[in-house]
């Protein structure tokens, strides 16, 4: 379903993204685990084409997308959410979802007719807000909300295009444990075709969701397996067990 | 995002009654002031679409009002067409410059979008400036306005033709309020909160902003056919920054994003230049005091002012029968 082949990328002489190939089956659920500065949010801007690679290849449902733009890919069902809210401020919850919905459904750009009156964009607007809670905070304005739930939309606006494949950059950062799970159960209530790429932090909580692990280190893919196989890596405990306890 | 609020309609309700009342009881001189508002309004209007629900702050607004003037009036004299062809032609020609600025700015933000624009609208005014076609610095006179004898309406009369300019506000008007509250005018103002996200979303935002620079550079290319159907002769003067920087001045002084706020900006700053002009000539200094005291009280001119007041006092009514119903227990 997604796909990435050989995808590298430096900043001067900063090598983030190194010969980094992915593959991800319809349906997957994978999680990206790695240190801070592992080079994961990099890797995911090169997915949805907000950062352009220097070599290699992004496919997206079989189709070679490494030159698309950000939106064409957008449209082709690959949607994403941002380690740092990336929400439209001044509006309201539903009116966030419903910005989303309107560019999937095709009435973002009419200047004839409304697009977050229209009975299909309501319905995904009320579907995703079912999806990941925010039922009651309908027509708060984002400035209104606990930065929990702020967490809660920034993952519900990507799910408003109603995506094929949905990449989520720590969704659980900053918040208690307590939420987090609760988070995780939300993610775990998704459709099973949905196909998820999550970055997380904590490694307990991604074994909560992964069918797949990935981890990076320094740009670099060192592991590409299953929970339990990851679980008993040496190298995963190496890497990890400085960062690990003051993340 | 564009809301209509009780207190929206009744601003709009009581300027539109003001104006009609103007239209009905004014003299000569009167209805001239009340044409030049209405006219200022239309501009004004397509301006804070853009700049107040999409963020871009256009300095070429003034621009595009004389390349429908322009337009028109090359095309109903020189070119010898009919006024309603010629009108048509020459909003539709704003609106396809419009949409091509639009486009062409669109990656711009903050100050370089500004100067970008002023650059086209510069461009404008020294063409029109130098070219004979244009009548260079002369200007281009006998100009006709609208005929609608056929239906009993004679424009040349100067009441007539306010009268007829108050009803194109009101569907300018309209069409502005429509154009905010559609698909496009949402995404819009979704651009100016978040442009990033827009994109990630799957928006095309280019598109969409030259879209709506379009349809607002078609509603001051109208009101710039109005603008030489009113004076009857033109000038490159028309076309000077200086009259995009005005236009700014009373979205701002009436409160930037509110649509309402720069009707009632037009209507003052028309209002205070002339009795301000009669008063004294350094009319423009005491102008300038009023702006930048709008602008130092941080409420979103005047309208934002008025808005604000009446949001204040609200709550102070939520708060006030509490305050009986202690003094009862009491
Ligand atoms: N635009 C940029 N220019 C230069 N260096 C950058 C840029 N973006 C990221 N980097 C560097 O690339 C490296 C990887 O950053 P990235 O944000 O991808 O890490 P991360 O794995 O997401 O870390 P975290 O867990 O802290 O979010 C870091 O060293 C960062 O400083
Ligand atoms: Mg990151």
């Amino acid at each position: 379903m997604l796909e990435t082949r050989n995808l590298d990328k430096s900043f001067g002489a900063v090598h983030v993204t190194r010969d980094v190939s992915l593959k991800l089956e319809r349906g997957e659920r994978r999680v990206i685990l790695g240190p801070n500065g592992a080079g994961k949010t990099t890797l995911f801007n090169q997915l949805v084409g907000e950062l352009t690679p220097d070599r290699g290849t992004v496919h997206l449902a079989g189709e070679d997308v490494t030159a698309l733009p950000v939106a064409k890919r957008a449209r082709q069902g690959l949607s994403r959410s941002y380690q740092k809210n990336t929400l439209f401020d001044g509006l309201t919850v539903e009116e966030n979802l419903g910005l989303a919905a309107a560019i999937h459904t095709g009435n973002a750009t009419t200047f004839w007719s409304d697009s977050l009156g229209k009975a299909e964009v309501r319905e995904i607007v009320k579907d995703v807000a079912n999806q990941v809670d925010l039922m009651p905070f309908l027509h708060a304005k984002v400035s209104q909300i606990s930065y929990g739930v702020r967490r809660q939309l920034e993952v519900g606006v990507a799910l408003a295009t109603r995506p094929l494949v949905l990449l989520m950059d720590e969704p659980t950062s900053g918040v208690g444990p307590e939420m987090a799970k609760g988070f995780h159960d939300l993610l775990n209530n998704l459709p099973r075709d949905l196909t998820l790429l999550i970055i997380e932090h904590d490694m307990d909580l991604a074994f909560d969701v992964a069918d797949t692990i990935t981890v990076l280190n320094y740009g670099e893919v060192v592991f590409d397996g299953l929970p339990d196989a990851a679980r008993g890596s040496d190298l995963l405990k190496e890497i990890y067990l400085g960062s690990w306890e003051d993340a | 995002m564009f809301h209509h609020t009780p207190l929206r309609y009744a601003a709009l309700v009581l300027l539109a009654s003001g104006a009609l009342f103007q239209a009905f009881t004014a003299q000569y001189f009167g209805l001239e002031i009340l044409t030049e508002i209405l006219i200022l309004a239309m501009l004004v209007l397509a301006l804070d679409m853009v700049a107040g629900f999409g963020g871009m702050v256009s300095l070429c607004h003034g621009a595009l009002m004389g390349v429908g003037a322009y337009g028109y009036a090359v095309l109903s004299t020189t070119a010898g067409l009919t006024p309603p062809v010629a009108m048509a032609a020459a909003v539709g020609i704003t609106a396809g410059i419009s949409w091509v600025i639009g486009a062409i700015c669109s990656r711009s933000h903050g100050i370089y979008f500004i100067m970008a624009t002023l650059a086209f609208g510069q461009m404008a005014y020294s063409y029109v400036f130098e070219a004979p076609i244009f009548g260079g610095d002369d200007g281009l006179g006998g100009i006709e306005r609208l005929d609608l004898s056929a239906v009993g309406i004679d424009l040349n009369d100067t009441r007539t033709f306010a009268l007829f300019c108050l009803v194109a506000l009101a569907a300018i008007y309209g069409l502005a309020v429509m154009v905010l509250r559609s698909g496009l005018g949402r995404s819009f103002s979704g651009v100016m909160h978040n442009e990033q996200r827009m994109r990630a979303l799957g928006l095309t935002v280019w598109r969409v902003k030259a879209d709506v620079f379009g349809l607002s550079g078609m509603i001051a290319g109208f009101a710039g056919v109005l603008a030489a159907q009113h004076i009857m002769y033109i000038s490159p003067g028309l076309m000077a920054w200086t009259v995009s920087g005005e236009a700014l001045v009373v979205v701002i002084l009436g409160g930037l994003g509110t649509l309402v706020g720069p009707l009632v900006g037009a209507a003052v700053f028309v209002v205070l230049k002339h009795e301000l002009s009669s008063l004294t000539t350094y009319w423009h200094l005491i102008v300038g005091v009023i702006l930048i005291g709008v602008v130092m009280s941080r409420a979103n001119g005047i309208f934002g002012f008025i808005e604000d007041y009446f949001a204040a006092r609200s709550k102070a009514a939520v708060a006030t029968p509490k305050a009986t119903e202690v003094t009862k227990d009491a």
